[in-house]
């Protein structure tokens, strides 16, 4: 049964101010139509999530003066008097009639108006959403050299625009549901018609539709809710704050899940091969696209192992490197008073609370705790012999190689993985490290992200299709006539 | 929505490699350069090939039952009874086998890389961790394969690359000078190095192209193939017949011998094992599946991942059962040679010959 406005304007405005009970922000402005009969309406909205001119100039004002209401004439007409209302003397540019009490109430949250007239059975909501927005700024996170400036703000409407610049194509499909008990908030799911798999969209529609939560705080919490296996370490998705890069994987053949007051959106299905790209692959030349791409899965590889080996190598197996090179070790090391465990896990962790209190000190301050810290663990731990130099670089060489993984999330995970490894090539030396790595690729294979393998294009799928030649390495443009394989796309060619 | 329960061609053929691939290419050289000198090639060609004509009869017959696996046409062509005892057979032989190669593993990795660790706890950690392997599904155990094969072709390319400096040719020669009396069991000891390729008795069912995928079982063999010649030609053309009779892994020693130029890394063998450890790890994982999965078919029990758990135990008491490595090959060694003629070319045959009378005799 639903719950209908009445006719009598005062029982109206009376359940409204019920329902917003103890709420300040609400605005009930009391107005009479028209010069000769005077009817009377109200206007009810949120102070802040509406444009204010727009409710004087082109609702209020406009009542006042030209309206003319005649009743006698208006039961010959057949319409009803919101109907004649909204058609001839309201001047913003999208007026709905609603009865529907319930409807009303959302449609206030959401920042429209809502005009109550006495002796109609309908009210009208005037398009006045106007709130606080950020503009469009370049993002921080994924700068590039040579690319579009422009990033993904908290709106999600201006988001679906930004979009629709890239691809101005019918085809393109945005899908808003709604998430959250409480909080209401807005989640359009975007994808292209006649590329992206049905399966895909389907499985990202029902997962979405099944969060039963309160409040959704945020992309990251909806990515947590939908991923395959939220135990995992690994990201199965992949969020950007660019446009562009939205744009470009739309049409790979990924679904694209915007969230309302986040500027980062998802992407799905994320692969291992899609979170070793990075937006600035596509505004450089072939052969340098080609090299970072090299570099990044080092960067991946030393992340992971560096101080794994560097305990494997001094703890078990000093055979294993160039004598040289041992007795250098040995003569560093031979003030250290900390077998090598010990000393590697005292300079990640350090490196670690560094990395933390980093982030929490604001601008120009945390430059000075880098410097800091920097000195202290350069200079002193080595002067005081708690560590020897080779591992500082160990260190360095670690942290420097996080960040050059594109994706932090999928950076962060390899940061944990890390600890494992240390502890495994603690117990066993190399070999644990490589039960570890086994373990790893196991896991890897085990992961899927909305059905597709997560270790794609390296697993296999695609494998035969070419998809390395955008994962592995930057094939020149003209050789990358098909799309990706791994999201199964209906329109396989990209270029002709 | 229904997960994707198929594997592609191209993950059952690395599979096949991945799986094939393991302990057996450490010994290879040495074993055929004892019986048959600077010839030893020539068993491991003829020895390949001889497994691909029983691919072949076991494609037919799985052409013959489409959309049926091995238990069902096996129970169909010969009954439940018969074909138990043959399931059983072959669980013992994979049992054994996933025994024998962890031995060796251990004895390997005890000797290269951790010289005081004790052997029970190698096996112990390589066993726990291949058990995780063969409890996921077969798709997972097709990507894995797809992984490591990429590791593979790396590691066979790294000996390669550091070999050619100091590789000698004329070490090959003389060649068809060897006793070819020999030849019948050189070829048995190198269809040794071929077991293993029977995981794809159990992966063929879930192929998402049954047209093809004798093609790629063939070419995963043909690689395999190429794999152990190129290993056999590497090791011949360093050390000559009379070094390799006296290593009992010249394959490891390969990295041992050469020197790179700059000496960044001067024992690679600790690297060329390390590598090796995710190759072992791939044989030792879909053995341990396909076991699991026969015991899971006779016994009819739900899941097959609490048996890999039960199996653990009994290859661990297996495998720590020889008391050193002279005795894993003598013994072990012996006692699977049989298995794997039945399991190689026994069942294949059976199999084919049992389908196609019965379906004569049911057109007649």
């Amino acid at each position: 049964m639903v719950d209908k406005i009445s006719k009598d304007i005062k029982e109206n405005v009376e359940k409204f101010k019920n329902t917003f009970k103890d709420a300040d922000d609400l605005v009930y402005r009391n107005i009479k139509i028209g010069k000769k009969n005077k009817k009377e309406a109200y206007l009810i909205f949120i102070d802040g999530m509406v444009d204010k001119s727009v409710i004087s100039d082109y609702a209020i004002e406009v009542l006042f003066d030209e309206m003319e209401i005649d009743e006698s004439n208006l039961d010959s007409y057949k319409t009803s008097l919101s109907e004649k209302i909204s058609e001839e003397s309201i001047a913003v540019h999208d007026v709905k009639e609603e009865d529907s009490y319930d409807k009303l109430v959302d449609m206030i949250l959401v920042g429209e108006t809502v005009l109550l007239i006495d002796g109609s059975d309908k009210a009208l909501i005037l398009s006045t959403r106007g709130w606080p927005t950020r503009g469009v700024q370049e993002p921080q996170t994924e700068t590039v050299v040579r690319g579009p400036r422009d990033g993904f703000v908290e709106t999600l409407r201006f988001n679906t625009a930004l979009l629709r610049r890239h691809i101005r194509d019918p085809k393109l499909k945005i899908k808003t549901l709604q998430v959250g008990r409480r909080s209401k908030t807005d989640v359009a799911v975007v994808y292209i018609e006649d590329i992206a798999n049905d399966k895909i969209v389907e499985e990202v529609i029902n997962r979405i539709n099944k969060i039963d939560i309160d409040y959704l705080p945020g992309s990251s919490a909806l990515e947590a809710l939908i991923e395959d296996s939220y135990l995992s370490l690994f990201p199965q998705l992949e969020n950007t704050e660019r446009p562009d890069s939205a744009a470009a994987s739309l049409l790979e053949g990924r679904v694209v899940i915007i969230v309302d007051n986040t500027p980062f959106v998802l992407m799905v299905p994320a692969t291992i091969g899609t979170l070793f790209q990075s937006t600035e692959d596509y505004y450089s030349r072939w052969p340098i696209g080609t090299l970072v791409r090299f570099v990044r899965i080092l960067s991946a590889i030393l992340t992971a192992v560096s101080p794994a080996l560097y305990i494997a190598f001094t703890a078990y197996h000093p055979g294993l490197i160039p004598t040289a090179f041992t007795l250098y070790l040995a003569a560093s090391r031979v003030n250290v008073p900390f077998p090598a465990v010990i000393e590697a896990f005292l300079m990640e962790i350090t490196i670690e609370i560094l990395r933390e209190s980093g982030t929490r000190i604001a601008g120009p301050i945390g430059t000075t705790i880098g410097i800091v810290g920097g000195i202290i663990i350069g200079q002193a731990a080595v002067e005081a012999g708690i560590v020897s130099p080779l591992k500082i670089i160990i260190t360095a060489i670690t942290t420097i190689s996080f960040f050059a993984i594109p994706s932090y999330e999928w950076a962060s995970s390899l940061r944990i993985i890390r600890f494992a490894f240390m502890f495994l090539a603690a117990v066993l030396g190399l070999y644990g490290l490589m039960l570890g790595i086994a373990i790893l690729i196991v896991h890897l294979a085990k992961l899927e992200s909305f059905t597709v393998p997560f270790s794609a294009p390296y697993s296999g799928l695609g494998l035969k299709e070419g998809d390395l030649k955008d994962t592995l390495v930057k094939a020149p443009i003209q050789k990358l006539k098909r799309r990706p394989q791994f999201t199964f796309p209906k329109d396989k060619t990209r270029m002709k | 929505m229904k997960k994707n329960e198929t594997i592609s061609n191209l993950q059952i053929r690395n599979l096949l490699i991945t799986t094939v691939i393991g302990v057996g290419i450490l010994a290879l050289p040495n074993q055929m350069v004892t019986i048959l000198d600077n010839d030893g090639w020539i068993p491991i060609i003829l020895g390949g090939l001889l497994v691909i004509p029983f691919a072949v009869m076991l494609d037919r017959v799985y052409k013959l039952y489409p959309d049926k696996n091995i238990y069902q046409i096996g129970r169909e062509v010969y009954g439940k009874l018969i074909f138990n005892i043959f399931m059983i057979i072959i669980l013992m032989y994979f049992v054994i086998q996933d025994a024998y190669v962890a031995r060796i593993f251990a004895e390997v990795v005890k000797a290269y890389l951790l010289e005081t660790t004790p052997t029970e706890i190698i096996i112990i950690t390589i066993l726990l961790v291949s058990a995780y392997l063969a409890r996921c599904e077969i798709q997972v155990l097709g990507r894995v394969a797809t992984l490591v094969y990429i590791i593979l072709i790396t590691l066979v390319g790294f000996l390669v690359l550091i070999s050619l400096p100091d590789a000698d040719p004329t070490n090959m020669l003389p060649v068809f000078n060897a006793d070819f009396k020999k030849l019948p069991s050189a070829i048995t000891g190198a269809l040794f190095s071929y077991a293993g390729y029977e995981v794809v008795f159990i992966a063929y069912s879930s192929s998402d192209d049954k047209n093809n995928i004798l093609k790629y079982i063939i070419r995963g063999l043909l690689v395999v193939i190429g794999i152990y010649l190129i290993v056999f030609v590497i090791t011949l053309s360093l050390f000559g017949i009379d070094q390799i009779k006296r290593e009992l892994w010249p394959t490891i020693a390969i990295a041992n011998e050469v020197d790179l130029p700059g000496y960044f890394l001067e024992n690679l063998e600790g690297i060329v094992l390390a590598l090796w450890v995710v190759v072992v790890y791939s044989t030792l994982g879909p053995l341990l599946f396909a076991a699991s999965r026969i015991f899971l078919n006779i016994f009819t029990t739900k899941s097959h991942d609490f048996i890999v758990l039960l199996l653990i135990p009994i290859i661990y008491v297996i495998s720590i059962l020889p008391v050193n490595v002279v005795e894993v090959y003598e013994k072990l060694g012996k006692v699977l040679n049989y298995f794997i003629a039945v399991s190689i070319i026994g069942i294949p045959a059976i199999l084919f010959i049992g389908a196609l009378v019965k379906k004569r005799r049911s057109k007649a």
